[in-house]
């Protein structure tokens, strides 16, 4: 039947005043509403979550309602946790103090806070919740917890592997068996969903080796008695092992010739079969479809089993893909960066057939940028069926860094370094840096800004002025070199760049000690040079393909006028690093070589030649190597117009865990530094005490071996050095131990 | 410096009435941080005084003040929530839009606030016609709608900058076909006539300079497309056309076009 | 230096743009054949057209446009297919793009606080030196 109300008693409310519950109800003065409605009123009261108790009984034309309300929460308080901290644990408790005490809330609250525990391991930790009334209908809610013990990994064993040892799988896997550093590695601890995640890795282990019918059966694990320690068995069928049949390419386009695409493959049949290798093949045929502008390709493996000879064959079908284009490309996140900078990094444009390799390419440049922490580019549906909406969200990082602190170099000793880097100026992706250093005896002053896109183009402009005052370092004289040098740089193919460099350079050598030798201090004053030079850089990994190796080229040349006769300085850097043993060493070569003539008979000075800095070859002080007038008072180095030197490094893992971020390697440098112009050495103001003064600056090599150990701390990768001269000159001064920040190439 | 701060005396002891001003004290005294935890303390301590609602809000707008928009946004919402039918509520919820639209930055960058405050504005408007809110409310909102046109223009002028005339043609028509109401709609349409005239369509830029003309003749976009559509074209400024003065506007000032 | 030449937009092939029968075919007809355009006339209905080219990338230059062809679908008042013309870069005139800009109203947050806004990152070199 129906109902209609002209008044309404509402009673037991406190905080919620009865304007308050009507608006919830939804019902007005003198309004019918039949039997659902008021029950529907009555489920909206209760929906709103504040009261204990609802009751509503109609009275005639008065509606009676009677509410209990829940007490509102005054503080939460987590007692007993020792190993996870409050704060950390506040994260997961919905509860909040000032809002409504609600039990089924508290109740998860409980059991989100059990969950927090079980995932650092400590299974048999318990939290009960429990209210402390207060005055005014309030309630402190205090969770009480019990931590209980660790439960930690015993032993870890496999069970049906032939092909591959125990201890060779043990390193894979994430859940690791627990060592003598038990307390500290947290990955021994026994965590049932870092299982699921092994048993994953195993399978990509096996597959990626031709074990393309592996199964990771089972996992049991059993609990120690003393109910501390586990055994944790890994189940598994090996299946056998397959590899390449005949692979070959075909095409459904009649403009495409499925020849040119064969030798994308490289694969040679015989090999393991592997899916990796696969997909590989896949990016090179899909890329070059891209270069040669067919839209809509897409290359299809379809694989063929022979169980009698365990091969696959594989034939790469070229077919159309969807016809799909792209309708917006809409950038969002971007809270300090400008909306073209990101814009620019994807060569696809707003109406373009989607390539969803290209997306991936351009999402892999914006992430290159460095100016975001996460970039996550992901399409959508867009207005009618064959568009598509390009999402990138990303997440800025800080790319703002005041780096303030005392640096200590094992060369040039203590000293304080002040330095501004700004990498994404007001967002338009310019960088911006200044940076003051003062270490013992060499105090530098350098500022520095480029614009990597000039004009909206892919030119970079790039500009510094610095100043570097040297004194006394292993050398008894002073010097101070200021330079001003605008670049310009711009692609000249896929993977290689040229640039031309204009160089302001304006150096001078004073306060040389009368002891130096003759040749230092003819030397002495000041002198300055417009260089103008170009540099051409090739870098494999501007656009990796999917090589396991990659090889670096710089080559750049010089030209200038001393006074009026013309200098030429050419310098080389070629480098080479690749992996073996499925990716645990790490082999790496570099030749670095450098050459400085001045014509016309001209003279080179000290401040121009090459000195022996640790960057050229390990194992030496700064000036340590390379021509010595050995009949000064001083005996000082006088660098040489020549260099050259050969650089093997191997870096391997040493067994550590990784979360301890140590590795090693071994490494061994050869080269030499020699050609002087002007050898007639010896004291400066006094004749020459031997027969003969010439300085030896023929060409003499050194060559030294290493051990490094690399630590990747918070604040970055650091290098210790500890080498042992093999061969050197008897004068070379060596210098067994060094610490740098480890640069690779 | 001021009086003893009120952090340490023990407010339990306190009326709700003598937190509330004191918190009111630190407002006006320039503390809107100190001012927002005391208002959140007659909350805690009162929950069911009349004092406790208006301290919500004073919180809510508190925050506001301290530029601390996430919490500002907390207390709001609580306020909407907790008293529906407050007659406060409108203001809880223009503090909420206003969070959202204070933050709103400049063009070329994130408009994932403005879509927050469109929202929020919207709120207002509709569920507070009669308030003294919905007025403003109403301003802002065009206001940010007008923001969000402005996004549309600058990447449409990226594309039809570097020449994918295409592409440029179909971020204008965004902004004329979704956001004619903003102040865009004018510079929209005279873009359309740069690009269809670029790609040889003369008809069409006829077209879009005959609606520019028909409803926008007096502005300086109308003048730009019948100098362009009479095969004049425009003259580029002395300073503007070589490549130093076309660095320092670009790289220096920013203007990329 | 080796030019990189990239090809943008797209036009639909010529067996589909044939099968296109003037005052027979209408929007709805050619959505399946031809597919989407990318783009449209200003009017509510206006015509459809396609756009395509190669840009030629050399060094530092800046991308030349070295080819566009265009392909415009005409409809009459009733949406049915009026004419298909086709043309190409030379058709298109060279337009001095006017520099201004309508103002935002709203500016952006300062130059300092922008400068000194992101912070966070302290490097290893702070340590070494080098």
């Amino acid at each position: 039947q129906d109902y209609t109300f002209s008044s309404f008693s509402i009673d037991g409310n406190l905080r919620v005043d009865s304007a308050t519950i009507m608006t919830y109800m939804g019902i007005a003065q003198g309004q019918t509403l039949s039997a659902g409605e008021l029950n529907a009123a009555y489920q909206n009261l209760v929906g709103s979550g504040l009261f204990e108790s609802v009751e509503i009984n109609p009275r005639g034309n008065t509606l009676g309602v009677k509410v209990v309300e829940y007490p509102t929460i005054n503080e939460i308080s987590i007692e007993g946790n020792k190993r996870i901290k409050d704060d950390a644990l506040f994260t997961v408790v919905r509860s909040q103090p000032r809002l409504v005490f609600n039990p089924t809330v508290a109740e998860q609250d409980a059991a989100s806070l059990v969950e927090a525990y079980e995932i650092g391991g400590r299974l048999a930790a318990t939290v009960t919740p429990r209210i402390i009334r207060r005055s005014e209908n309030r309630v402190d809610l205090v969770f009480e917890v019990t931590e209980g013990q660790t439960v930690d990994i015993e032993r870890l064993t496999f069970v049906g592997n032939r092909a591959y040892s125990d201890t060779r799988l043990r390193r894979l896997l994430g859940t690791k068996q627990a060592g003598i550093f038990r307390t500290f590695v947290k990955s021994d601890t026994f965590v049932a969903d870092r299982i699921e995640y092994d048993k994953q890795v195993l399978t990509e282990f096996y597959t990626a080796r031709g074990f393309v019918d592996f199964e990771a059966v089972s996992v049991t694990s059993e609990l120690s008695r003393e109910r501390d320690g586990i055994f944790v068995t890994f189940r598994i069928k090996e299946g056998q092992q397959f590899s390449f049949g005949n692979l070959t390419v075909s095409s459904e386009f009649a403009n495409i010739d499925p020849a040119t695409y064969q030798r994308l493959i490289k694969i040679k049949s015989g090999k393991d079969f592997s899916p990796a290798r696969i997909e590989a093949a896949i990016i090179r045929m899909e890329n070059k479809a891209l270069k040669d502008g067919h839209d809509f390709v897409r290359v299809d493996p379809q694989i063929v089993r022979n169980d009698r000879t365990r091969t696959l064959d594989v034939e790469f079908a070229l077919v159309r893909g969807p016809r799909i284009f792209i309708e917006r490309i809409d950038i969002e996140g971007n809270t300090t960066t400008l909306d073209r900078v990101v814009r620019q990094q994807f060569r696809a444009v707003e109406g373009d057939p989607f390539n969803p390799r290209e997306i991936a390419q351009s999402a892999e440049r914006v992430r290159a940028l460095g100016y975001f922490e996460d970039a996550e580019v992901n399409t959508r549906e867009g207005s009618t069926s064959d568009n598509v909406i390009v999402d990138v969200d990303v997440v800025e990082t800080t790319t703002g860094s005041l780096n303030l602190g005392v640096a200590y170099s094992t060369n040039d000793g203590p000293g304080l370094n002040l330095g501004y880097t700004q990498t994404n100026l007001l967002g338009r992706g310019q960088t911006f840096s200044f940076n003051i250093s003062t270490v013992s005896d060499e105090n530098s002053v350098n500022v520095a800004f480029s614009e990597p896109y000039l004009y909206g183009r892919d030119l970079r402009f790039d500009i510094d002025l610095g100043r570097i005052t040297t004194s006394n370092t292993t050398q008894q004289y002073d010097t101070t070199r200021d330079t001003i040098s605008p670049s310009i740089d711009f692609p000249v193919s896929e993977r290689g760049r040229l640039g031309l460099r204009y160089r302001f350079l304006d150096t001078s050598l004073y306060n040389s000690s009368e002891d130096n030798s003759r040749l230092v201090n003819a030397d002495v004053g000041e002198r300055s040079d417009n260089v103008l030079g170009y540099f051409y850089t090739f870098d494999s990994r501007r656009s990796k393909i999917d090589e396991d190796y990659s090889y670096v080229l710089r080559f750049g040349q010089n030209f200038g006028y001393i006074d009026d006769d013309p200098f030429m300085r050419a310098t080389l850097l070629a480098g080479a690093e690749t992996n073996a043993l499925d990716g645990l060493i790490t082999l790496r070569a570099i030749v670095e070589a450098g050459s400085y003539t001045v014509y016309n008979g001209g003279k080179s000075r000290i401040t121009d030649r090459y000195s022996q800095t640790t960057g050229k070859m390990r194992g030496f002080e700064n000036f340590g190597t390379g021509p010595r007038d050995l009949n000064a008072v001083n005996q000082d180095s006088l660098g040489g117009n020549l260099f050259s030197v050969l650089r093997l490094e191997a870096d391997f893992p040493i067994g550590l865990p990784e979360e301890y971020g140590i590795t090693a390697g071994l490494f061994f440098d050869v080269g030499s530094i020699w050609g002087l112009d002007d050898t007639a050495g010896g004291p400066t103001d006094a004749a020459c005490p031997v027969v003969d003064c010439t300085v030896d600056d023929a060409f003499h090599l050194r060559s030294v071996v290493g051990l490094a150990v690399y630590w990747n701390t918070p604040l970055g990768p650091l290098r210790f050095n500890f080498t042992k001269a093999i061969k050197k000159e008897a004068y070379d001064v060596e210098q067994p131990f060094e610490l740098t920040v480890t640069s690779k190439f | 410096c001021g009086g003893n701060s009120s952090k340490d005396i023990p407010l339990e002891t306190f009326t709700p009435e003598e937190i509330y001003t004191r918190a009111e004290f630190d407002l006006e005294a320039g503390d809107p941080e100190e001012a927002a935890r005391l208002f959140g303390e007659v909350e805690r301590l009162y929950p069911y005084s009349e004092w406790a609602k208006r301290a919500l809000i004073m919180q809510a707008f508190s925050y506001h003040r301290d530029q601390d928009y996430e919490n500002s946004r907390i207390a709001a919402q609580r306020f909407i929530d907790f008293y529906p039918a407050e007659e406060d509520v409108a203001y809880a919820q223009f503090l909420l839009a206003l969070s959202y639209y204070d933050q709103i930055d400049e063009v070329g960058r994130d408009q994932g606030l403005t879509y927050q405050a469109l929202q929020q504005l919207r709120l207002v408007i509709e569920r507070h016609p009669d308030s003294e809110y919905a007025r403003s409310a109403i301003l802002m909102f065009d206001l940010a709608f007008d923001h969000l046109a402005a996004k549309e223009m600058e990447i449409g002028r990226y594309y039809l900058k570097k020449g994918h005339y295409a592409a440029a043609i179909n971020r204008f028509r965004v902004v004329i076909e979704d956001f004619q109401t903003t102040s865009h709609t004018p510079e929209a349409l005279m873009r359309l006539v740069e690009s269809y005239l670029a790609l040889g369509f003369v008809e069409e830029a006829q077209t879009a300079a005959a609606i520019l003309g028909y409803n926008f003749r007096s502005t300086v976009w109308y003048q730009d497309s019948y100098e362009l559509l009479k095969g004049q074209g425009l003259e580029p400024g002395l300073f503007g056309a070589n490549w130093m003065g076309k660095f320092y506007r670009q790289a220096i000032r920013g203007e990329w076009l | 230096c080796t030019a990189v030449i990239r090809k943008h937009g797209y036009i639909p092939t010529d067996e589909e743009l044939d099968s296109v029968i003037v005052g027979v075919d209408t929007v709805e007809t050619l959505e399946s054949t031809v597919g989407s355009p990318s783009g449209r006339g200003i009017l509510k209905d206006g015509d459809w057209f396609y756009v395509e080219s190669l840009w030629k990338n050399y060094g530092y230059r800046e991308p030349k446009e070295i080819d566009r062809q265009v392909v415009a679908i005409r409809f009459d008042d009733k949406g049915v297919v009026s004419n298909v013309e086709r043309f190409g870069i030379e058709d298109g005139q060279v337009v001095a793009l006017s520099r201004r800009v309508t103002d935002s109203g709203i500016s952006g947050v300062g130059f300092l606080a922008q400068m000194f806004g992101s912070f966070g990152n302290l490097t290893g070199s702070a340590l070494t030196g080098n």
